[in-house]
């Protein structure tokens, strides 16, 4: 039937204005279509793994996916602005606290975490920290990171050194390994990475930023002192100055070009120094995390998925959650393509079989569960996730090895960090 | 005497939408607001609104996605007792200062040797805005791999050549150098637009005055400095004040080259603003960040463009 012009404009202008008064899309605009925001994982197979199961997932149930990726670092900016906006991806993917500091802004999956607990056990204990928000899980654990000592193997066996046992062994070590050229890499700097390592010393040597009642800043104590030192030595003797330049890639590419002969890091630098195949690659190892004088501890990174408030397309995200950490195949496939960068965050799968698909990724076993995340022993909470965001531990050390005294740093950041947890 | 004079001189009745209408767009009371008013629009919805709501924002304790309540100058008092602002505060002066100082002086050499009668002018011209075309953040990516600590071509070329010793510099790891980055960086992409604006001033000096100050027996030197470097004032103070506006709020080259690093040496307010407001979510203070300087600059602004005005009468 051919129409006029003006016809055709009166229909169109009739239905677009029924459109707008009731804000229901007509029939055939009505496919559902969510979206999903992550981080570009340091395992990049796990990210293209994610996108195929994305794919399946829409021939399966009818929802289309887009699943957007972006930097570590830009993530947090990037969740505020959407906050703020009220407008963006419907699930999101966070790391460590970020749930706790967006609580009012996602929506309660406590259903969905029900469901997985009782097909795959608890949730690991960083996992619980990380999500569950004042009795409510406001993420679904997805998976965890944990970090481990990170080693040129065979330059340590080509020195004669031994694997090192505590934080004060590595210095020892490491004074042997600038001398080879090889110095160790622990970044001192405003990144992730720089925290994960400051945390797990300062927790060995007893120290902590904020107690256990979640109120009290106790950075400034004997035992930061320690770790201070601690500090300053290994920076002089076993690093080299770029490690106050350097971003959470850095210490990967150091030990994955053949510069750093020791890293603190989970597997990733291993697996993309194998997978591009790398020459260094037959040479690194892992070892366990190390000890100080109250311990062995170390820093675990979960991240978890939730889906924002005011998403319009909340039934649909809980459905993809569903198939991806829901269907045991799909998430023994998801973690298969990390190569034991992305571990189970689940207790019963915690002998998954990924750590049997390398040797060097042997040690993994058993490590991370009883791990803890930023702030510890201080119960997670958002003043937690600010006092990381705004990198202030990373910056006390830094301060400390270029010529502060280690008092005035410590007293900066005990003044930085009481701001923080008195603010409303 | 004009037309339109006689038409408001006798005003004709018309009645009639059309001559209605006609006599209304006559009317330069009615057509000059009409042409207008789509780039008023255009500044209220892009310029005035976000404007308004940094200001709304600087004035509250908002935080991101939380309610807010009305705390006045607070946010503004508070930051003096940080030394992050603090040092962000003397940074962006640093960086500002030396920037534009060394892109004004090397601007004008430029200019004068684009001036200058080269062969291949025209490429040469085009090549010199190169840097100013290419997107920042990409062409800083590329300076970030050149300071990066372990593949910088500068640091491998020094102690190739046997100008350093091994490692080399850190670039981006220590403040002093890590500043000079940013600023050199910053003089690079900002030259071409101080090189191609004097240089159209310096095509517009009437070549008679040259010919009229040779003839008097002045040499290249007097020359530029009593008839090349008055007449460019004006062009001079305009650019000047561009990009000091312009280097007061960078953003792209410290965000991907030291994001402000290290220990908050490089910050500058933009920088700051972005940790503070959006990686912290206290977007309050972010936005009081962010407009700390406006007086200043408002201050400038004015200055400046009664100099050129000055100048122009």
């Amino acid at each position: 039937m051919r129409q006029s012009r003006r016809q055709f404009l009166a229909t169109a202008t009739t239905g677009l204005a029924g459109i707008l008064a009731t804000k229901i899309p007509p029939a055939i605009g009505q496919q559902r279509e969510i979206s999903y925001l992550c981080w570009a994982n340091f395992a990049p197979a796990s990210d293209k793994k994610l996108g195929e199961i994305g794919q399946r997932f829409t021939k399966d149930t009818g929802i289309k996916i887009r699943i957007d990726h972006i930097a570590a670092p830009q993530q947090a900016a990037k969740y505020a602005s959407e906050v703020q906006t009220q407008a963006g991806h419907d699930l999101i993917e966070m790391r460590m606290h970020v749930p706790w500091l967006y609580e009012p802004q996602l929506i309660d999956l406590s259903d969905i975490v029900a469901d997985l607990e009782k097909k795959y056990g608890k949730v690991i204990g960083s996992g619980y920290e990380a999500a569950h928000v004042k009795g409510v899980w406001r993420a679904v654990p997805q998976y965890h990171a944990v970090f481990v000592s990170a080693y040129r193997e065979d330059l340590f066996k080509k020195a004669g050194l031994k694997a090192p046992q505590t934080w004060e062994d590595l210095y020892k070590v490491g004074i042997e390994l600038k001398k080879m050229g090889n110095p160790i890499g622990i970044p001192i700097s405003q990144n992730f990475d720089s925290i994960s390592t400051g945390s797990a010393i300062m927790w060995c040597y007893g120290a902590k930023e904020v107690d256990t009642d979640g109120k009290t800043v106790k950075i400034n104590a004997p035992q930061t002192v320690e770790v201070i030192e601690w500090y300053k030595k290994v920076y002089r003797d076993c690093m080299e100055a770029e490690v106050l330049s350097w971003s959470d890639a850095s210490n990967n590419e150091s030990l994955q070009q053949g510069k750093a002969g020791w890293i603190h890091n989970p597997v990733s630098a291993y697996i993309v120094a194998r997978d591009q195949k790398l020459i260094t690659a037959d040479g690194i190892n892992h070892h366990q995390s190390l000890s100080g004088p109250a311990g062995r501890h170390d820093t675990d990174a979960p991240r978890s998925i939730g889906i924002w408030k005011f998403s319009k397309n909340i039934e649909p995200a809980k459905e993809w959650i569903r198939y991806l950490l829901g269907k045991r195949e799909v998430y023994d496939e998801y973690i298969m393509s990390g190569s034991a960068f992305n571990l189970p965050a689940y207790t019963k799968l915690q002998d998954h079989p990924v750590l049997k698909t390398d040797p060097k990724l042997a040690v993994l076993k058993g490590e991370g569960v009883n791990y803890h995340t930023y702030g510890w022993p201080a119960p997670a909470s958002d003043k937690v996730q600010l006092i990381t965001n705004s990198f202030i531990l990373p910056n006390m050390l830094a301060k400390a090895v270029t010529g502060t005294s280690t008092k005035d740093s410590i007293a900066w950041a005990e003044n930085e960090m009481k701001k923080i947890v008195a603010a409303g | 005497m004009a037309i339109s004079d006689l038409e408001l001189a006798h005003p004709v009745r018309r009645t009639g939408f059309r001559p209605r209408l006609r006599e209304m767009l006559d009317r330069e009371s009615f057509l000059g607001p009409l042409f207008i008013s789509p780039a008023l629009l255009l500044i209220a919805l892009l310029v005035a609104y976000p404007f308004g709501m940094a200001i709304y924002l600087a004035l509250s304790n908002a935080f991101i996605g939380r309610p807010s309540t009305f705390i006045g100058l607070r946010n503004f008092i508070n930051l003096w007792d940080n030394d992050t602002f603090r040092q962000t505060f003397q940074n962006a002066f640093v960086f500002t200062g030396i920037s534009v100082a060394f892109k004004l002086v090397l601007g004008v050499s430029l200019a004068l040797l684009l001036n200058e009668a080269l062969w291949f002018k025209r490429l040469i011209r085009g090549a010199v805005l190169l840097p100013w075309v290419i997107p920042t953040a990409l062409s800083t990516l590329g300076w970030w791999w050149m300071f990066n600590s372990l593949y910088s071509v500068v640091n491998w070329t020094g102690i190739a050549m046997g100008l350093l010793d091994p490692p080399g510099p850190n670039w981006l790891g220590q403040k002093y150098y890590a500043m000079a980055a940013v600023v050199l960086v910053n003089i690079w992409r900002g030259l071409p637009f101080f090189a191609i604006t004097i240089l159209a001033g310096l095509v517009a000096i009437p070549k008679d005055l040259y010919e009229a100050a040779e003839t008097d027996g002045a040499g290249a030197g007097r020359r530029f400095w009593y008839v090349t470097l008055p007449l460019l004032k004006p062009v001079l103070a305009i650019v000047v004040l561009f990009s000091t506006i312009f280097t007061f709020s960078e953003f792209n080259i410290v965000y991907v080259l030291t994001h402000g690093g290290p220990i908050n040496a490089t910050h500058l307010f933009a920088t700051l603003s972005r940790q503070i407001g959006l990686e912290s979510g206290r977007i309050g203070e972010g936005a009081a960040i962010s407009l700390y300087l406006f007086p200043v600059l408002m201050f400038v602004v004015w200055a400046q463009l009664r100099f050129v005005r000055r100048q122009a009468n």
